[in-house]
């Protein structure tokens, strides 16, 4: 019969993709470490690691970065660094990767899954220890045998942030922090003298810029409610997000200091002194700052390079985060080095990492708004004229919360915030909620 | 012997095709269902942890608001799209000068890229510089204050929901045009002698004829609508930072179960929430097409 022996056929071949999917398994297993993982008992790495350069070291580095394109990081890396790095390994070849920030976690993810990882990354160092918690990197503190002289080299502060449970998944790269940028242009149209040094007499400017300039024109502008953005004003009223043990948020997110600031934060929108850009939604703060929108935001040392390129007219001077109570603080950013766990190329790796720490990297790194954290290179007078006010604010800047589940907190946070600023909930009954939702959060990590 | 002989090249140039779709549809769809059933979080093992996954996902807020939030997009940019679908093609089935052109630059939106035109309309709904404020504001004077459609909680799905509309229009009026042909022209005339004025015949003459491709339209935009996830992804990170949009009033099932896979890195958790929405598709378009097919024999 026609038909029977034709569906017989059918059904025969139909199930092949199926059978055959079945048969290739699940993904039941990890992609394999291929090299070897630090032993917290091994003393020194294996393999006796050269750490003199040397033409012994062979390999190809993938060296995965965020440097901006439009700023003169990327043409110095290629320039100068990269060059000085092949006279000492003339046998190592770097491939690197200028991937923008965003774009650049959700590859790290990708490449997790698929076990397409770089060899070095420059990472954030938030990521430090999620990454570190998932097993990804290596332990440098065991796989280096000069971790120890390196580390005595660097910023104490900066080199926490590469901590995670006993060991040292990284080594700093760079560092930065936030402080007040003034235009000032906008600052004489106002009639305002003097760059801020309190609150108080920031809010005095605020107000100026309001009266005389009216509409269109704000004293501040922020970006979004995230940490990044509101915790230099949080730990300027003495506020914060967690008690010092890290174990939870009830007592300091929503105790009465953070509350205060996040008040008058609310308070200044309220009255129109800083942009509406801090909901969301809005221009980009450098664009309004580079229009004469608002007279001041606060900004890293990425930054001038940047505006050069951007609004080559515009004049601005630095000035630290205004007092507060609590003192005039601010967020320590920055980028740490680290070596994945799955690099079939340690030794090459590792003399890169030790490369990008040496002074002469560093320096000309330096130059370009990337902030050496060799302290030896403190004041150095190569590096740019506006760095000593940035230097002055790292002396008082924080770290955020170094746990894997931080960017949970952070959203927790921006949410929170966000509420209180729209007046969905009091500023006491969103923080509350936000505080609940952090120590839940620190609970698990 | 004969027929397999005839039979053999044509299932041999099928089997390509059947390779392909085992590998990249049946393969990842079958080992997804067997994750959602499991832990994984990139480093280490899968751990089989039974149905924790769907029950976590039944009890968890975040998800059926985001179920809610794919509802109500669905509902107002499928709506959207037939209604003005349908007006544009009852308008574009006359003959008028011009009206290929028109046809044409009425499917034109179709064929754009969903990021582009998500990008183009970040710009449109931007909350300070936008063209969106400065229309409704300074040139119409209908607000007084210029709105954060983006990031406003209660505009931003919405405002999302228009770009998928006039994103689709053109679409959906390609294919009515297409059931409009099968109105026979004579039934139009007799109506029209017998005294039925325009509204009058377009509703005992066209929609008659236009139900099973109302049907169709339905049921394919509503699956269209669930699915929604490029203009949400782009607007609302782009706009806000944060995927899920302001106060998470943006997040759809497919945008929430982004986050859980990949930012969140527990990708059993995400497998599990993609089943659960294919299975709430099915169960719309079940229901759809139910009642669309009592409507007919009533």
């Amino acid at each position: 019969m026609q038909q029977p022996s034709f569906r017989r056929l059918l059904a025969a071949l139909v199930p092949i993709p199926l059978v055959v999917s079945a048969c290739l398994g699940t993904p039941a297993t990890t992609p394999a470490p291929t090299a070897s993982s630090g032993a917290p008992s091994a003393a020194a790495s294996s393999g006796g690691e050269s750490v003199a350069p040397s033409a012994d070291v062979t390999g190809t580095v993938t060296f995965w970065n965020g440097y901006a394109a439009d700023g003169e990081e990327i043409t110095t890396f290629t320039d100068v660094v990269l060059p000085a790095f092949k006279k000492l390994y003339p046998n190592v070849t770097v491939n690197h990767q200028e991937i923008p920030y965003d774009d650049l976690r959700q590859k790290l993810v990708t490449g997790l899954a698929g076990g397409t990882l770089p060899d070095v990354l420059r990472a954030d160092i938030i990521w430090v220890p999620e990454f570190a918690d998932m097993d990804a990197l290596l332990p440098l503190d065991t796989e280096m045998s000069d971790f120890a002289t390196i580390s005595g080299q660097v910023f104490p502060g900066p080199l926490s942030t590469n901590k995670w449970k006993d060991h040292y998944y990284g080594l700093p790269l760079d560092t930065n922090t936030r402080i007040l940028f003034y235009n000032t242009k906008v600052f004489q149209d106002a009639g305002i003298t003097a760059a801020p040094k309190t609150i108080d007499e920031f809010e005095t400017a605020m107000a100026q810029v309001k009266t005389k300039l009216g509409a269109g024109h704000y004293g501040y502008a922020e970006g979004g409610t995230g940490a990044w953005s509101i915790l230099p004003w949080i730990w300027s009223f003495g506020g914060g997000i967690t008690n010092a043990e890290l174990t939870t948020a009830t007592g300091t997110l929503n105790g009465p200091a953070t509350v205060a600031a996040v008040t008058k934060l609310k308070d200044w929108l309220d009255k129109g002194y800083i942009s509406p850009s801090i909901l969301g939604g809005g221009v980009a703060t450098s664009e309004q700052f580079g229009k004469d929108e608002s007279a001041t935001i606060l900004e890293g040392p990425w930054m001038p390079g940047i505006f050069k390129n951007q609004f080559p007219t515009l004049g601005f001077e630095y000035a630290t985060v205004p007092a507060g109570p609590g003192g005039s603080y601010s967020v320590v950013g920055g980028e740490d080095i680290v070596v994945f766990k799955q690099t079939q190329n340690k030794e090459a790796a590792l003399a890169f990492t030790r490369f990008m720490l040496s002074e002469e990297a560093q320096l000309a790194m330096g130059k370009v708004g990337q902030m050496p954290v060799l302290s030896s290179l403190a004041g150095n007078a190569d590096l740019p004229d506006y760095y000593p006010t940035f230097q002055e604010q790292l002396k008082t800047a924080n770290a955020r919360t170094p746990v894997p589940a931080w960017p949970k907190i952070d959203e927790a946070i921006s949410n929170g915030v966000l509420k209180a600023l729209r007046g969905d909930a009091s500023v006491q009954a969103a923080l509350d909620e936000a505080a609940t939702t952090i120590d839940g959060l620190l609970k698990g990590s | 012997m004969a027929r397999a002989r005839r039979l053999l090249p044509i299932y041999g140039l099928l089997l390509p095709g059947m390779v392909l779709y085992g590998l990249w549809a049946a393969y990842p769809l079958i080992s997804s269902f067997i994750l959602s059933f499991s832990e994984w979080n990139l480093t280490k093992p899968t751990v089989f942890i039974g149905l924790d996954n769907y029950t976590r996902a039944l009890s968890d807020p975040l998800f059926w608001r985001s179920l809610s939030s794919t509802l109500g997009y669905t509902i107002v940019s499928v709506a959207g799209q037939l209604v003005l679908g349908l007006g544009a093609a009852l308008l574009l089935n006359q003959r008028i000068p011009g009206r290929s052109l028109l046809r044409l630059v009425y499917y034109l939106p179709v064929i754009t890229s969903w990021v582009i035109v998500s990008l183009v309309f970040l710009f449109i709904y931007n909350g300070q510089a936008g063209a969106l404020n400065w229309l409704l504001k300074d040139v119409l004077h209908l607000i007084s204050k210029n709105i954060a459609w983006l990031a406003e909680p209660s505009t931003a799905l919405w405002a999302i929901a228009i770009l998928g509309i006039w994103k689709g229009i053109g679409w959906t009026m390609v294919v009515f045009l297409a059931g409009l042909q099968s109105v026979p022209r004579e039934l139009y005339e007799a109506a029209a002698m017998d005294g039925a004025g325009a509204w009058a015949r377009f509703r005992y003459v066209t929609i008659p004829f236009l139900r099973a491709t109302s049907t169709f339209l339905i049921v394919v935009l509503t699956i269209g609508g669930f699915n929604a996830f490029i203009s949400i992804f782009v607007m609302s990170s782009s706009a806000t930072g944060t995927i899920g949009g302001p106060l998470n009033s943006t997040d759809v099932a497919l945008t929430y179960m982004w986050k859980q896979a990949f930012t969140q890195i527990d990708l059993g958790y995400g497998a599990a929430l993609s089943f659960l929405l294919a299975a709430a598709i099915v169960v719309v378009s079940v229901v759809e097409l139910r009642l669309a097919r009592r409507q007919e024999t009533a």
